[in-house]
């Protein structure tokens, strides 16, 4: 077998693959996680449905155990949803919008506090146009509609979404005809358009770009948007339309009998769905092992972003990137390279990186990160400065072996169906793999009928700071704590700051309502309005003041009044 | 409908507008008033005195009244002041916008209930300074709770009542890092070191006596937090030491034990409205560029107190609110000359840092780049010396003042002499 004569070559005869049915499996031991990951790379073929499930051993590594929450309790015993969703990211929480749009009592389950935790918050906002994909792949295709989505999704959400273009810039005269040529290509099989640019009219509309650069590549189809804002807005959405959304909610174990889920176990009891939808992000690969239908592996894979000052927009109106050397479809580049992004709210984002990691849900930087990708996108803005930084994000994407989406119903378990392997450009691909996941469903549920009453906006609370001064007076004449500032970097209200407390999604810690409203997001990241913030919640919420959290379980913000020590 | 409400509105018409109500501001408001000016305070929270009002621990006043005060009684010293005279006040109201019209300038104000416009012929901006936040010195690994600016702490425990923390690191030597040590510490809060990047301190002299000294609390110079630990409340950090660069070095980290970190790393003044109007900026003190009278470079827009620099002693910050508020009362557009103030590498900033060749003296403020001991300082005009101070001990930490006669002066130059 092939597969074994290149594994023998790179491991000795450490690792083994076997072909069982549809799925390679690789079994043996190594003694780091990287030569975990890179046998599993030699072993797959992008794209493949023959997918490597990884269970090779790594030598005094261990396995962190999935945070879950401490709360048990049986709010959720012996519920029976239609559809139980498990996992509130962005797709999620899109497929829980799209299911609600049907006659079918939806349940989705989260174990973090709040929807978009991981990978749906920790990006960096970006609508692909899909240039670096290969054609082919479900990614890609899943990556052009849900492209085409955007605008009447994010328009019915009342999301902001900026489709604001992307420029790939190249620094080398050699490299322009082999760019020129590729046009055809791109405006074949990316999202929107291409277009040459030559240096001048570059620098017309990017004037902060590197004067090393002498010619690019726009993308009309790229854009931007807030992805926890999405997240957040698809969840609450969703919850109009009779959607449960139970946060704090761990699966623990799932029972299959004769080849289907009778029960799912949860911290907070036990379920009993008809159809159960893996949408679980970094765990989707233990969601789909406990419900004995594991066909693939899950290689997480972890990259930073810094955010920077509002001051910094001023040097990017869109979205660029330098590129030296380009190959256009042949080379699939699963580290995207990343850009410099300039976001909806006004904040420019750089980055990211990648990293192979075995820690699905360690978000730490690294001084080491920063440094990289500011000198790897410094080459297209020579202006970044350290000295913007506001703050640093790190996120950890769901990579697959073969490197591509999968959607669809389980294998060997019959009432599943997973939307697994969901890695970037999976923001931009969410409402097409709903939709996906919807036909599927309909395929296995074909008695389901779709609602007359599905209402596919949502009302967000206003941004009093983004209103004209009629519009805004308007506002503040009719709810008086519209005029009050409690945010000063961001211009943020109270009056936003308790409506967002009061959305139809649990919102009770100050990070929820960062997200949410934006208070804290600024240069002073909440040094101000910090302490307005723990008191609105602990008023709004009735909860002592020393009971507020940042964010997580336990992340008490204050340890009590100063007398009791 | 719209343009029935936009004629309804009357707008007020102010020649002096304040923004802020701290120290510089509220003596700026007073000062602006007893030189006849028509006057507006505009504060945002809903108290005056700014920062002041959680400083409780003494020191204040010292240069301006003789005594030892703390923040609250500095404070509202200045308060009862401006009570008796006919000032404007707004409390808990936000400046949203500032534009530049023909004679004046436009304030679009947000409060509760209310947006309004004002009109004036000058502002002041007395806005204070921010925290510089952890992750602007570079702390990685994780982001729980239990971090904090050092005055974040101080609100949380002085207004609030709340203990922040209670086994507690402080990273940074600045003044309101070492005050916290003390307070926390007599709170009953253990606090475990205080680490500075530099290898002197940030905060003045009498602070490391009274606040850590006489408490045992370590001080550990050369020494930098890299590192945060803990997913929800913190629970450790990693300390490492720094080379001359301040750049941590390798295989130097130790793991402390903690719940708390107070960073007090240094503050920006806050000058995002100015910003909006385009006054220039000075890179050296992030504040606005002026002249001996405290205006910007754009006519009409004044600037004092910390956000003009950040200064070691309130008493200086009254100091600079009191001149930037009689000087917006009464001065005219000048058609003297205006010349620049240039000042040596030995030299953290020299405030301020134009002249108008319009008067006799001017006072100017200074720090040294760096620890000093038997310094001269001179100023030239071109090459005549016109003024010479000895200093047995400069230290950029604190604050330095001298008056200086610049009759007829055509360029001026700070120079700083070191005998070995």
């Amino acid at each position: 077998m092939n597969m074994n004569r290149k594994l023998k070559n790179e491991f000795g005869n450490n690792v083994k693959a076997k072909l069982i049915d549809d799925k390679v499996i690789l079994s043996g031991e190594v003694s780091s996680w990287d030569e975990k990951v890179s046998a599993g790379l030699l072993v797959a073929k992008q794209g493949s449905r023959v997918h490597v499930v990884n269970d090779i051993v790594v030598k005094n590594l261990v396995e962190a155990k999935t945070i879950v929450s401490s709360i048990n309790d049986k709010k959720l015993e012996g519920k029976k949803p239609d559809v139980l969703i498990i996992g509130g990211g962005v797709v999620g929480c899109a497929i829980a919008r799209e299911l609600s749009k049907y006659d079918l009592d939806i349940l989705l389950v989260e174990k973090e506090y709040d929807v978009a935790l991981h990978a749906s918050s920790r990006n960096d906002g970006m609508v692909h146009p899909g240039i670096d994909i290969k054609p082919g792949l479900l990614k890609k295709k899943l990556n052009n509609i849900g492209n085409e989505m955007y605008d009447d999704m994010c328009n019915d959400l009342n999301v902001k979404f900026n489709r604001c273009g992307q420029y790939l810039c190249f620094t080398k005269n050699n490299l322009l005809i082999p760019v020129i040529l590729t046009l055809p290509y791109f405006n074949l099989t990316a999202a929107g358009r291409a277009h040459f640019v030559g240096r001048k009219k570059l620098f017309n509309k990017e004037p902060g770009i590197s004067k090393d650069i002498k010619y690019g590549l726009y993308f009309d189809g790229a854009g931007t948007v807030c992805p926890y804002g999405l997240t957040i807005a698809l969840a609450e959405n969703a919850i109009e339309n009779g959607v449960a959304i139970s946060l704090d909610t761990a699966v623990i174990s799932i029972k299959v009998e004769d080849k289907k889920i009778t029960s799912v176990q949860t911290n907070r009891g036990e379920i009993y769905p008809k159809m159960t939808i893996n949408a679980a992000g970094v765990f989707c690969e233990e969601i789909a092992k406990m419900a004995g239908d594991r066909f693939f592996s899950i290689h997480p894979r972890k990259g930073t972003n810094a955010i920077l000052d509002k001051e910094a927009k001023k040097n990017i109106n869109t979205i660029y990137t330098s590129v030296n050397s380009f190959n256009g479809d042949k080379k699939s580049n699963h580290t995207k390279g990343g850009g410099i992004v300039s976001t909806v709210d006004g904040n420019v984002l750089v980055g990211p990186n990648a990293i192979e990691t075995s820690e699905k849900e360690n978000f730490d930087t690294e001084k080491s990160s920063i440094d990289n990708i500011f000198k790897k996108q410094k080459k297209a803005g020579t202006w970044l400065s350290g000295s913007d930084i506001i703050t640093y994000f790190t996120g950890v994407r769901a990579a697959t072996y073969e490197e591509d989406f999968i959607v669809e119903k389980g294998r060997n378990t019959k009432n599943i169906i997973h939307s697994a392997g969901i890695q970037s450009p999976g923001l931009t691909a969410s409402p097409a793999i709903a939709v996906e996941i919807a036909t599927i469903l309909k395929n296995e549920m074909p008695d389901i009928i779709e609602k007359t009453n599905f209402n596919k906006y949502r009302n967000s609370f206003p941004r009093i700071s983004e209103m004209d001064e009629d519009n805004r007076r308007e506002y503040i004449e009719e709810n008086p704590d519209y005029g009050e500032i409690v945010c000063r970097c961001e211009e943020i209200s109270k009056g936003e700051i308790v409506d967002a407390m009061r959305s139809p999604l649990r919102c009770d810690t100050v990070d929820g309502i960062k997200r949410r409203a934006r208070p804290g997001m600024g240069r002073c990241q909440g040094g101000f309005c910090g302490p307005q913030v723990a008191k609105m919640i602990s008023e709004e919420k009735g909860i002592p003041l020393n009971k507020v959290r940042k964010g997580y379980e336990d992340s008490y913000i204050l340890l009590g009044e100063k007398n009791e020590i | 409908m719209k343009t029935a409400i936009f004629f309804w509105v009357k707008k007020m018409k102010y020649d002096v507008t304040v923004i802020g109500a701290g120290p510089a501001g509220l003596a700026a408001a007073i000062s602006a008033d007893k030189n006849g000016a028509k006057v507006l305070l505009i504060e945002r929270e809903d108290k005056l005195g700014g920062v002041l009002k959680q400083c409780i621990h003494d020191g204040f006043g010292l240069i301006k009244y003789g005594e030892k005060l703390s923040g609250c009684e500095y404070a509202n010293r200045s308060i009862d002041e401006l009570m008796k005279r006919d000032v404007s006040l707004k409390l808990r109201t936000f400046v949203s916008k500032v534009t530049k019209k023909k004679d004046g300038f436009n304030l679009l104000l947000s409060s509760s209930g209310k947006l309004e416009n004002i009109e004036t012929k000058k502002i002041i901006f007395a806005t204070g300074c921010r925290e510089r936040t952890p992750k602007q010195v570079a702390i990685h690994g994780s982001r729980p709770a239990g971090v904090f600016t050092a005055g974040l702490a101080q609100y949380y425990l002085n207004v609030n009542g709340q203990m922040p923390g209670r086994k507690c690191v402080i990273l940074g030597s600045g003044d309101i890092g070492l005050i916290m040590a003390r307070r926390l510490t007599l709170e009953g809060a253990s606090v475990l070191g205080v680490y500075e990047a530099k290898d002197s301190p940030s905060g003045l002299t009498r602070n490391i006596y009274q606040c850590l000294e006489d408490f045992d609390i370590p001080l550990y110079l050369s020494h930098t937090v890299t590192r945060l630990h803990g997913r929800n409340r913190l629970e450790g950090v990693t300390i490492s030491k720094v080379d001359e660069k301040m750049e941590p070095i390798n295989g130097t980290e130790e793991y402390v034990s903690c719940d708390t970190l107070i960073v007090s790393v240094g503050l920006i003044p806050e000058n995002e409205l100015p910003k909006t109007l385009d006054v220039p900026m000075s890179k050296y003190t992030k504040g606005a560029i002026v002249n001996q009278y405290y205006e910007t470079l754009v006519n009409g827009i004044y600037a004092c107190g910390n956000a003009l620099h950040v200064n070691d002693l309130v008493d200086y910050v009254s100091e600079s609110g009191e001149e930037a508020g009689k000087f917006a009362a009464i001065r005219d557009k000048s058609d003297a000359e205006t010349i620049d103030v240039n000042f040596t590498s030995d030299f953290g900033y020299v405030v301020p840092q134009k002249i108008v060749k319009d008067s006799e003296t001017a006072t100017f403020y200074f720090r040294t780049s760096r620890i000093r001991e038997n310094a001269v300082v001179k100023v030239y005009n071109k090459d005549e010396e016109i003024f010479r101070k000895k200093y047995l001990n400069l230290k950029p930490p604190e604050m330095e003042k001298i008056k200086v006669n610049i009759e007829d002066v055509s360029e001026i130059r700070f120079v700083m002499e070191v005998s070995k």
